[in-house]
């Protein structure tokens, strides 16, 4: 049988740096691949080679027999490649089948042909089983129904290869099911699929084969029946923890930052925990659990409904952000386009700007002494830069990441609260990034981290909190941390249900 | 401060290329200016009278009570708003200030005091609408267009209010440094407005808001506060503004200001200005102001009908910005 996708020895960098490394791997018509590996493994660089924006340094993808020479979105598309992102962009205020129908809509002469298009859209949901009114708006649906709808879509114009990033990292464990359904009629189909995931089970109830990547590198590419999940994680997180994260530093009983009795909103319930001084307190949990919002309820970037936060001496009711940053509190907000940074500033501009005030008199900007501010700060945190002139926008995640923590720490704030530090940032900033966040610990800062990444919660905390449905759900000691059965152990905290495969599975092995 | 040297920042940009290219580099940068230039000239070149100190005076005096609210506006566009109202602040302002006078012939300060105070209250109006209640501006300051449209009438019963002692006409009349003190108003606002912008912790806090409101609310910027307190500065402006506009002709009439939050708007979009905010200088809604000026003037003086006027500007501010956006495309390549 020819293969759906073939790829040859593929490598590609982006400005010097390898993100993958010679990989070689196929997909059969009718084949489920789960692609796994960490955050910055280079899983979405593949995806993006297959889809046809970037062209490969080395090496050859062929899709369908036919070699993607000359690689573009458009040529990919016309030999059947297509992708469901995980962030997805529908129309939200048009209705399901005119989602559906965009770009190759049924008409006579540009009139539109409506009544086509909701029979067509009609037809398409029936033969995936879906129960969606076509002219229900795209804005009423669910994550899970809207990410079928995607899929819909995306095969309804004959996609032969499908990529799925994450599909299932923003949907509720009760809709998975709905979406498993829908992939297995496309696997019927002769569909070849690729789908990526963090979560263990679903490489179980999905997988036909499961492909591994590590730094760039295809460490394992096995079928997925009779594969011990344990094997996935080893091969995923691989590498000696120790090179990555540094040596954690032993806090003192000082504590810095005390929360008591946060209340979000009515109905959620209250958050309390204290960190110490030099402490690094981790805060896992799946998507939606609270973390993000437990952290800007701290910070006041969201305003809770109850609760006193302490930091040192200053005691805060409710705060706002003026009254956190007043306090010593800083903040890095998960989405650093979005919430970090003024990307059309300077970097002088965007490293200052939480306390302008310090370098103004009477209002009066003085730009010497931000100069030196934004100078010491940027090469503090070895900002890689041309002037401090340049926009924020023209640099690399990780070093718009460390502009976002480093323009906090020239009033050396007491509590650092990290939201997703590393989250798209490669791997050799993101080292940077601990060895940085780590200093700030032994410089006597307290930080509470909230992390998605397993291995970074792990290395980075001395203990870590868990939280499922907005409530802390238990904490893992630093012994319990360096237990092996450690992911396991957050994870069945995190999902409140078992992970005894999982967990069996981890102990026996590392034993 | 460091004071930037303009002529070393030149030298370094320009080292080790030829005068041929430094020219096409430094026209390329600076497109808006030498269209404005191309326009005099063809002006000038076209009719004797329009390039005389005396014309030039003529121009300057109708450019500043735009100039104030070109000003104001350009504030609230960085923030990433809009302001539709101030043609109808500079009605009720003026109406509110001749009324003042009518009645307190010998208290003359008061008109100022009423004018600017109007301008405030109604500015407030706005900021409070787009920073509290979450109505989009253009909503809210349109609200405020129409209902001020209608107060001004009210004022006056429906009719312009005449009659005005003739000291009204000082403040917009009178000579300090041989300029009357609108045009000395519009020169002292720019620099103002300039200054606060490129140095002051407020000016960096606009450009924050408009460019990310999200980030700058997280970076401990009041981001409410800075919304309104554009609306309060651009209603005030608009206040001075109409003040000056019904000192000149020394009467208030309802219809005074009308439409010019277009041309006010027009200037800050021309001189490179973005909707979405967070992007524009002092120094482009200057030109962006002038060029309309001059645009006006120059066609009076050519005797073309108000209605082709009309048209003219239209083509040309679409030409002008056009050739701007094609320019700056290629600098920055």
């Amino acid at each position: 049988m020819t293969a759906a996708l073939q790829v040859q020895h593929v490598s590609k960098g982006f400005a010097g740096v390898p993100v993958l490394r010679d990989l070689t791997f196929s997909v059969v018509p009718g084949n489920v691949v789960v692609l796994a590996g960490e955050n910055g493994a280079g899983k979405s660089t593949l995806f993006n080679l297959i889809v046809g924006r970037f062209a490969p340094e080395e090496g050859t993808i062929t899709i369908r027999g036919t070699h993607l020479s000359n690689p573009s979105p458009r040529h990919a598309r016309e030999l059947g490649v297509a992708l469901v992102p995980q962030e997805l962009a529908p129309y939200e205020d048009l209705t399901v089948a005119e989602n559906i129908a965009v770009g190759q809509e049924p008409q006579v002469g540009g009139v539109l042909k409506r009544r086509e298009m909701h029979r067509h859209a009609r037809e398409l949901l029936a033969e995936f089983d879906v129960d969606i009114d076509p002219s229900r708006r795209m804005r009423t649906l669910s994550v899970a129904l809207t990410q079928i709808v995607e899929i819909v879509k995306a095969t309804s114009s004959g996609a032969k290869v499908l990529l799925l990033d994450e599909p299932t990292s923003s949907i509720p464990e009760a809709e998975v099911e709905r979406l498993y359904a829908v992939i297995r009629r496309l696997r019927d189909r002769g569909v070849a699929m690729i789908y990526t995931t963090h979560r263990m089970q679903e490489i179980e109830a999905i997988a036909d084969r499961v492909v591994v990547l590590r730094d760039g590198v295809l460490v394992l590419d096995e079928q997925a029946k009779g594969l011990a999940p344990s094997r996935i994680v080893s091969a995923m997180i691989g590498r000696e923890l120790g090179t990555l994260f540094p040596e954690r530093v032993e806090p003192s009983d000082e504590v810095v930052l005390d929360v008591q009795g946060l209340h979000r909103k009515s109905g959620a319930p209250e958050v309390s925990l204290q960190v110490r001084a030099g402490e690094i307190v981790g805060l896992g949990g799946l998507v939606g659990a609270g973390r993000s919002a437990t952290l800007a309820a701290i910070f006041g970037a969201r305003r809770a409904s109850a609760g006193t936060i302490r930091v040192g001496d200053t005691t805060l009711e409710r705060p706002r952000v003026q009254d956190s940053i007043a306090a010593r509190l800083a903040f890095v907000p998960e989405d650093r386009k979005r919430d970090g940074l003024v990307l059309g500033r300077s970097i002088l501009d965007n490293m200052t700007l939480p306390h302008l005030s310090d370098y103004a008199r009477l209002g009066v900007l003085r730009s010497g002494r931000r100069r030196a501010a934004a100078k010491e700060g940027a090469d503090g945190m070895a900002l890689r830069y041309n002037t401090l002139q340049q926009l924020a926008a023209t640099l690399s995640g990780g070093n718009q990441q460390k502009i976002v923590i480093a323009r906090w720490l020239d009033r050396s704030p007491a509590v650092l609260l990290l939201d997703e530090p590393t989250r798209g940032v490669d791997v050799g900033a993101r080292s940077e990034i601990y060895r940085i966040i780590t200093d700030l610990a032994r410089q006597g800062m307290a930080v509470l981290l909230s992390s998605s990444d397993m291995p970074e919660l792990i290395g980075l905390s001395n203990r870590v909190l868990v939280m499922r449905e907005e409530a802390i759900q238990g904490e893992l000691t630093r012994a319990q941390l360096d237990a092996p059965d450690a992911q396991a152990q957050i994870f069945h905290l995190a999902s409140g249900e078992g992970t005894e495969l999982l967990a069996t599975e981890g102990t026996k092995e590392t034993r | 401060m460091r004071i930037a040297n303009p002529v070393a920042d030149l030298r370094d940009r320009y080292r080790g290329k030829s005068f041929g290219e430094v020219a096409v580099q430094l026209a390329v940068r600076n497109a808006m200016v030498l269209i404005l230039l191309v326009v005099i000239a063809y002006f000038a070149y076209r009719s004797a009278r329009f390039a005389t100190p005396e014309n030039l005076l003529v121009i300057l005096i109708a450019a500043a009570p735009f100039a104030l609210i070109a000003l104001g506006q350009t504030l609230v566009i960085l923030t990433g708003g809009i302001d539709l109202s101030v043609g109808s602040i500079i009605a009720v302002s003026s109406m509110s200030a001749a009324w003042v006078a009518v009645r307190n012939p010998d208290q003359l300060w008061l008109a100022p005091v009423a004018a600017i105070a109007v301008g405030l209250i109604c500015g407030a109006i706005n900021g409070l609408l787009v920073s509290v209640a979450n109505v989009p501006p253009f909503v809210a300051t349109l609200a405020m267009l129409t209902a001020g449209s209608g107060l001004a009438y009210a004022i006056g019963n429906g009719a312009p209010i005449n009659g005005l002692p003739s000291g009204y006409g000082a403040f917009a009349n009178t000579e300090v440094f041989g300029i009357t003190i609108p045009v000395l108003l519009m020169i002292v606002g720019f620099i103002v407005f300039w200054f606060v912008l490129q140095h002051t912790t407020y000016g960096l806090r606009v450009y924050a808001v408009g460019g990310n409101s999200s980030a700058a609310s997280l970076a401990g910027v009041p981001t409410r506060r800075m919304l309104a307190s554009v609306y309060i500065i651009s209603g005030a402006l608009a206040g001075v503004s109409g003040l000056m506009i019904s000192s000149r002709v020394i009467s208030g009439a309802p219809t005074l200001g009308q439409g010019y939050e277009l041309d006010a708007i027009a200037a800050v979009v021309i001189g490179g200005a973005s909707l979405f905010g967070g992007r524009g200088t002092v120094w482009g809604t200057l030109l962006g102001l002038l060029l309309i000026q001059t645009l006006n003037n120059g066609l009076q003086i050519l005797v073309i009908p108000a209605y082709w006027q009309a048209v003219i500007k239209g083509a040309l501010i679409a030409a002008a910005v056009g050739i701007d956006v094609w320019a700056s495309r290629r600098a920055s390549r």
